[in-house]
This record gives C-alpha cells, structure tokens and sequence, in this order.
C-alpha cells in the first residue's frame, strides 16, 4: 500500500515550460491588442454620372411642339457646393436656386423638392467644388440621404461630379 | 540531511492556478483580436457625421476597404498604392470571379461588392473622386462612405 502511494506521487505534470509559453503567447496578444473604434458609415449606391431628364427612343427634337410638361422627365436633382479657398463650404445651390451654405436651409428645399406627391426626382447629383474638403461633402451628403422619396424609401441614389 | 532536500521539494508553488488563469486571459484576447482592423489606417480624421450608422454590410462580406489620406493617397493594410488603377482593376476581376461563383449572370459593371472609403476629413474631392471615379469605372457601384458618429 505504501509502495502504490510512493508512486502516485511521482507523476507530476511539469507545468513550467507550459507556462512559459503560456506567458509568452499573453505577452504577444496583449501587445498587439489595439481596440477598433466604432465608425459609422453610409451606404450609397453611385452609379456612373447619367443625364439629368431621360429620353424616350424614337423621339426627336420638337416632338412636343406644345411643350406641356417639360419636367415630366426630369427625374434628378442637382445639387451645387460651392467651396471656400479653406476648402470650407461656402454655397449651395438647388438647381438654379442659390442659398447660402446652411445646411438647414438645404435639408428644407430637399424635404419640398424630393418629399412632394407630385415629385419625379429619385436621384441626385451633386456637383462639388474640387477644393471642398471631404468632411464638408459629408455633411452634404448627410443631408441628401435623410431625405426620403414619396415611396417612403430613403434616398440612396447620389452621383458626385467635379465641379469648377 | 534527507530530511532538509524533502522539505524543499514540497516547497515547490503549484503552477496550475496561475496557468489556469493564463489560458483564460489569452482565450480572451484571441476572441477580441480584431483582423479587420488591420485593413483600417488608424491615423486618419474621418469626419464627425451625426446620422452615421455603425457598420451594417447588409450580409455582404465582400468590403474593399481604400484609406485616403489627406494628400489623397490610397493606402491598403498599411502600404502605399502607386498605381491606382491597377490596384482597382485587379480587386474588381476577383469581385467579379467571387460573384460570378454565387450568381453566374453576375455583371461586370455592377459589382455586387461595396467599396469602404475611408477618407481624412481633409482630403479636397478633387483627389477623392479621382478614386470614387476609377471605381466605378471598374464596375463598382456601391459605397460605404466612413464617418464617425461623435467626436474621439
């Protein structure tokens, strides 16, 4: 009996060299640990630059001689932003409309032009000042994208042009 | 004498707490390692945007993540791009071979990829667009554009 206890104690696990490498791989996580900061983003849907009224095939020119609607085809909105020489904003337009460069200002035309019953408009361009800061776009942006169309969808369909 | 080196050897400290508690730190930080991270340039100012939303790829794994600094360079996992256009070309045959894996009649010119810009709140657009432009010359369509949501 005493013989059998003597070697139960003789089989220990050497944990040392396990906890040296153990220690290591910590050391090494803890090291490169850097924490992701939580960024927002927002998702748009870019296609290529197109033209601003569509045409139908087969038309051509003075097809309509009473000119009824000319905006029935008009299905999007241009957008100007104007930079500073800082590359702040510094003025907006709607169409031909100017405004200055608050953004609340805009956030209301858009909310008339796009959120209208009647309204055909379901893109945007905005034609940007080649100087103007990419946190100054944004805030446009921002702005365009919380509109929402008369079916209720958010507008998502943006095209960005370089300006003068 | 005998008596003294069996005193010593019961004095060994037991190792198996302190390796327990090892192996819990590191399966803690092998859980919270973020891969994704290293794709992000850590030095660049995004802008501040209110309604910025955290990340949602709506089940699309397939982000292609351009850092641009404020000079307009395009930096990838920490390196510079020279060439650009290339560097886009490439990224959008292999979106194009993965979607086309999925969807056999996926197209060329709408890539179902979406393209992360992460710019510095600085960049003028005219260094912007040339990139935004040479995506979608390549068929790319969607974009992610980054932000944050209240100030670091």
């Amino acid at each position: 009996m005493r013989k059998k206890k003597h070697r139960q104690e003789d089989i220990e696990l050497n944990v040392t060299a396990m906890l040296d490498m153990a220690l290591q791989l910590l050391t090494f996580f803890i090291l490169t640990f850097r924490s992701a900061p939580v960024e927002g983003q927002m998702l748009l849907r870019m296609p290529l630059p197109q033209p601003v009224a569509g045409v139908r095939s087969g038309e051509t020119a003075g097809h309509d001689v009473q000119h009824r609607n000319p905006l029935a085809e008009l299905n999007t909105l241009v957008i100007s932003a104007v930079a500073s020489d800082t590359g702040n904003l510094r003025q907006l337009a709607v169409g031909e409309s100017t405004m200055s460069n608050s953004l609340s200002a805009l956030d209301n035309k858009l909310g008339n032009l796009l959120g209208d019953d009647g309204s055909a408009f379901d893109q945007v361009i905005i034609q940007v000042d080649s100087r103007l800061r990419y946190e100054s776009l944004m805030q446009v942006i921002d702005v365009c994208t919380r509109q929402k169309l008369p079916s209720g969808e958010r507008l998502t369909k943006l095209s960005l042009v370089e300006g003068a | 004498m005998s008596g003294s080196l069996s005193h010593a050897s019961s004095a060994e400290p037991n190792l198996t707490p302190i390796l327990d508690m090892v192996f819990q730190l590191i399966t803690f930080f092998m859980l919270v390692i973020n891969f994704k991270a290293a794709s992000m340039d850590l030095d660049l100012k995004l802008p501040v945007v209110g309604s910025a939303r955290p990340v949602d790829s709506e089940g699309k794994d397939d982000l292609l993540v351009l850092n641009i600094n404020s000079e307009g360079k395009l930096k990838v996992y920490g390196q510079l791009i020279a060439n650009v256009d290339g560097y886009i070309r490439q990224e959008a045959g292999a979106s194009l071979l993965v979607a086309r894996g999925k969807n056999p009649s996926a197209k060329a010119d709408d890539l179902p990829s979406i393209v992360v810009i992460r710019a510095d709140k600085s960049t003028p657009f005219k260094m912007l667009n040339q990139i935004i432009t040479t995506c979608q010359t390549h068929g790319f369509r969607n974009f992610a554009l980054k932000a944050m949501n209240k100030e670091a």
